[in-house]
């Protein structure tokens, strides 16, 4: 499997621009969000040839953000339902086409979005094969690609 | 001029929703492919169908080759709209009936192109 073929920050960046207009401006220092900020994480899994899952997290105020420019609606006009939907789909739209990028044919799950403060995602029986802080005007987006660990 | 979009995602379906708005479409939606056969059903002047694969109940390819098993939607045009971008996922598109298909992450000048090339509304 050429996982170093997968650019996930190009990926993810170009998920961003034409979905949302939004540029995301390279890896970030830290690829941890503070303690105290809640976390929309959506998550995609990948089955066939890959085994993984593909997860996205972005804080409480990107999520909004996004949600915003997806309905075109007010912050205020919201429901936690478009917030969920919204990082869901990006969630989606990354593991697909990391998917597309990895060789082989493997099939998409539906997303599943979890928020929160202070968790970690974790998918037991898979190790992470590539992890991303990248910056959207200040904002913290964090990509994940896990990998079945076939050693266990 | 009216139009179906089909995506179990809100967000995308009003992406979607706005970017055929603006071409004059009057657009109903639907959240799966079953769901959209029913609104199909009460709103035969339907003439394209923009179709996500990846959705629960019916999946976007399971829509696409009932309605093309169905002469009532014989004049349908259907763009599939995936994420899907492998080969495998393009060729089972169009051998379903599919006429044309556009990528995960899309643009409204993607999706305007598409619809010149397939002449819709013309």
């Amino acid at each position: 499997m050429q996982l170093a073929e997968v650019e996930l920050d190009r990926i993810t960046g170009d998920i961003f621009a034409a979905i949302l207009g939004l540029t995301l401006d390279g890896h970030r220092a830290s690829d941890t969000f503070p303690p105290d900020e809640r976390v929309v994480t959506g998550v995609v899994q990948i089955t066939g040839d890959f085994e993984g899952a593909v997860s996205v997290q972005l804080g409480e105020h990107l999520a909004l953000r996004a949600a915003q420019l997806m309905f075109a609606l007010e912050a205020d006009e919201l429901t936690d339902e478009e917030v969920t939907d919204t990082v869901g789909e990006l969630a989606n739209m990354t593991g697909g086409n990391i998917k597309s990028a990895l060789a082989g044919s493997s099939a998409l799950s539906l997303p599943s979005v979890t928020a929160g403060r202070d968790y970690r995602v974790s998918l037991p029986g898979t190790v992470i094969k590539d992890r991303i802080g990248l910056d959207c005007d200040g904002d913290l987006v964090v990509v994940a690609l896990m990998q079945r660990d076939v050693t266990l | 001029m009216q139009a179906i979009v089909i995506d179990d995602s809100r967000a995308t379906r009003a992406i979607l929703t706005r970017i055929l708005e603006d071409l004059d479409y009057e657009v109903v939606q639907a959240g799966d492919g079953r769901k959209a056969l029913e609104v199909l059903e009460t709103t035969p002047e339907v003439e394209l169908a923009l179709v996500d694969w990846n959705m629960p109940v019916m999946n976007g390819l399971e829509f696409v080759r009932r309605a093309r098993a169905d002469e009532r939607y014989e004049a349908l045009t259907i763009v599939m709209v995936m994420t899907e971008g492998d080969v495998e996922h393009m060729v089972a598109a169009l051998d379903a009936g599919a006429d044309e298909y556009a990528m995960k992450p899309f643009t409204a000048q993607v999706i305007r192109e598409k619809l010149e090339l397939l002449a819709v509304g013309s």
